[in-house]
């Protein structure tokens, strides 16, 4: 009876943690038209970016924002077509201003701006327009758009040029015992948690039919 | 940060560069062709310089218990050299992976003048006293005991390590008038010591343990199950110490050197000379000399999705260094993350041999290398045996597959993370090298399903497999 309870009991955690980080509702913020033949969208990220983020983007140091925007097909699969956007913030603490460089497929060499104060600063993230999703006749019959932004991500690769083994040994015996209760590690050694968000937008579903009517 | 999207926006530039259809030169996307309010400035990249800005000074704040000095070197940046945003982030992960802080978080200050500026690093520090050991078992002969390690892992706020650990049995069942078994274990250790031109870890540790070993004709000890104080037994404590040096020749390599001195006395109650585990009947020293190489490359050590973690070590005991056994020791062990051949499976070897006239514990008591033993084989508390199982053996060859399933990861909660394990392993050892496999188990697999914590004050496994083993 115990082991059922245990059991019950973890599958409810398996639930909890399964359900922890679900896709943000996009109906309100994914705009998707068509231009010259062409999907577009629109997506406003105002919630993502608030007042709150002046401290984070102001600290004088680099900063970047990863905007992705794909076409799911409703019946699952890989994404038919993909937009990045990679922007790159800096707050410069004696002019006051931020200056901004922007990557997309539209301007793989990068396009700068100085923005004059955070408000500036944040009614540019917000309002992301013109994310190419390719020519409408390659969408899906039905599909979403998907929206992943990634605010400051670490990569691998930093985590790697930083790591070091330096967590205390045990010497040559084997330490640790083996118990119901018995910690597994005496080590602190751990992926860092540095700060790095991820934010997940989806859109209700879509058809072509009904964004480019015949 | 998934490493697909990187690629999968490389694709989404690509694309843009190798025809397929994007808005045509000259008609960007609307979002460009109204420059945002506020905006003074607009062009390519190469158009606006980036502004250098001289380091004043280095500022950590928030430090109440970590030293300045014991963190100086695992900042990348310093006073007089040109602001590098670059440097400063990954000044900032190195010292979130030092495990002694929650938080790190970094801004630039204006500085005493123009062109000038302060780093400023704003930290704040975690509990770094953990529990490493929490024992609660139970057995026929032994009907409840238990134990408790705490680690210090930033003594001193120098990054040092101070560990103590116990286990207590209490006198052994229908002996109350014999000595208590008991177990103390100290250790210090100082992982990286910042010597010029080398890096180098040093240790130094105790063991003080008084124990018994039941001799029994059989492992069940079935002729004494109706009173385990008549049973015949090994009774022996051992009291010593180990000193270690090594050396890290990379950043996760560590080459080191221990000696070891042990004190230990053996009485045999009711046990003919030669029978039962081995070791020399009254006084004895152990003198030992090991060397170890360690690998450790995972990410993370509760739960690490990448990397794995070797150890080798060959021991070598004589009467050279001052003691009275002659044996040698060799073990390699691997623990490799949760991807293995892109399957999501971390695995877990060990490989073992004794060679000479090795006292029973620094043989290799397989129920340690197994889930669970179907018999009366538990796996030891802090090297204290309170089954009636007391074979070790001479050879081990453990194989294992573990996979991991995440459950939560909530880092401002006392229960940082939680995943669930399931385990298979295979452990298959003889008590003579060439011999026949020993039956601690009726088989040589076993099984777990454990949910292993990640707290404020350590790290937990709430392991049925071991739960299992006690009753079986």
């Amino acid at each position: 009876m115990a082991r059922k309870k245990a059991g019950a009991a973890l599958l409810g955690l398996l639930l909890v943690g399964a359900g922890a980080r679900p896709p943000e509702d996009g109906s309100a913020a994914i705009k998707v038209r068509v231009v010259k033949g062409r999907t577009e969208a629109a997506v406003d990220l105002s919630d993502i970016f608030g007042p709150d983020r002046q401290r984070e983007f102001g600290n004088g140091l680099d900063n970047v924002v990863e905007i992705y925007t794909s076409v799911v097909p409703a019946g699952g699969g890989p994404p038919a077509s993909l937009h990045g956007r990679i922007v790159e913030i800096l707050f410069d603490v004696w002019e006051e201003t931020y200056a901004v460089s922007v990557k997309d497929p539209e301007h793989p060499a990068g396009r700068r701006l100085v923005l004059r104060d955070f408000a500036a600063l944040r009614a540019f993230l917000s309002d992301q327009k013109g994310l190419d999703l390719g020519p409408v006749e390659a969408l899906p019959d039905a599909f979403r758009v998907e929206v992943r932004v990634e605010v400051n991500p670490i990569s691998r690769e930093q985590l790697q040029r930083t790591r070091e083994y330096i967590a205390a040994a045990s010497g040559s015996r084997q330490s640790g015992s083996r118990s119901v209760l018995g910690a597994v590690a005496s080590f602190l050694l751990r992926e860092p948690n540095a700060g790095s968000d991820v934010h997940l937008l989806r859109s209700p579903p879509l058809t072509r039919a009904g964004i480019a009517p015949p | 940060m998934p490493t697909t999207l990187p690629a999968l926006l490389a694709l989404a530039l690509a694309q843009a560069q190798t025809g397929t259809p994007v808005p045509e030169a000259g008609a960007p996307p609307a979002a460009e062709e109204t420059p945002a309010a506020g905006s003074v400035a607009e062009g390519q990249a190469s158009q606006i310089p980036t502004r250098r800005y001289l380091i004043e000074r280095v500022e950590v704040r928030g430090l109440s218990h970590t030293r300045l000095e014991a963190l100086h070197r695992h900042l990348l940046v310093d006073e007089g050299e040109i602001l590098d945003p670059e440097r400063v982030l990954l000044s900032r992960l190195s010292l979130l992976q030092l495990g002694w802080f929650s938080s790190v978080d970094t801004h630039v200050e204006r500085g005493s003048e123009r062109g000038k500026v302060v780093v400023v690093f704003d930290v704040v520090e975690r509990n770094t006293l953990v529990v490493t050991d929490l024992v609660l078992g139970s057995t026929r002969p032994q009907p409840l005991y238990g134990g408790l390690g705490l680690s210090q892992q930033n003594f001193l706020g120098e990054g040092l390590g101070l560990s103590g650990g116990f286990v207590y049995g209490g006198t052994p069942e229908g002996r109350a008038h014999d000595p208590n078994r008991y177990a103390l274990r100290a250790g210090f250790f100082a992982p990286d010591l910042a010597v010029p031109r080398l890096r180098l870890v040093a240790g130094v540790s105790g063991l003080f343990l008084r124990g018994e070993e039941l001799a029994c004709a059989d492992v069940q000890c079935t002729a004494f199950q109706s009173n385990y104080g008549e049973a015949p037994r090994i009774r022996y404590l051992r009291a010593g110490g180990e000193v270690l040096l090594g050396v890290r020749p990379g950043p996760f390599e560590r080459l080191s050197g221990a000696y070891r001195l042990e004190r230990v006395h053996a009485t045999r109650i009711g046990v003919s000379p030669g029978a039962g585990p081995a070791v020399h009947d009254g006084w004895s020293e152990l003198a030992a000399l090991t060397g170890s190489y360690e690998v450790e490359t995972r990410d993370d050590f509760f739960y690490p999705t990448d990397g794995f973690h070797a150890n080798g070590q060959v021991t070598f005991a004589s009467r050279l260094f001052g003691g009275d056994y002659e044996f040698s020791r060799y073990l390699l062990q691997l623990d490799t993350a949760y991807d293995f051949l892109r399957l999501p499976l971390r695995i877990q070897a060990a490989l073992g041999a004794v060679q000479g006239d090795a006292p029973f514990f620094e043989r290799f008591y397989p129920a340690d290398y197994s889930y669970f033993a179907i018999g009366p084989a538990l796996g030891r508390a802090m090297e204290l045996n309170f089954s009636t199982d007391s074979r070790y053996d001479a050879f081990l060859a453990m194989g294992g597959l573990e996979w991991g399933i995440p459950l939560w990861t909530r880092e401002d909660s006392p229960w940082h993370r939680g995943y669930l394990a399931v385990g298979l392993r295979a452990v298959w050892s003889s008590a003579t090298l060439g011999g026949g496999r020993t039956d601690f188990s009726k088989t040589p697999i076993s099984a777990d399903l454990a949910l292993r914590l990640d707290t404020i004050i350590g790290t937990f496994n709430l392991s049925l497999g071991y739960a299992l083993d006690n009753a079986l």
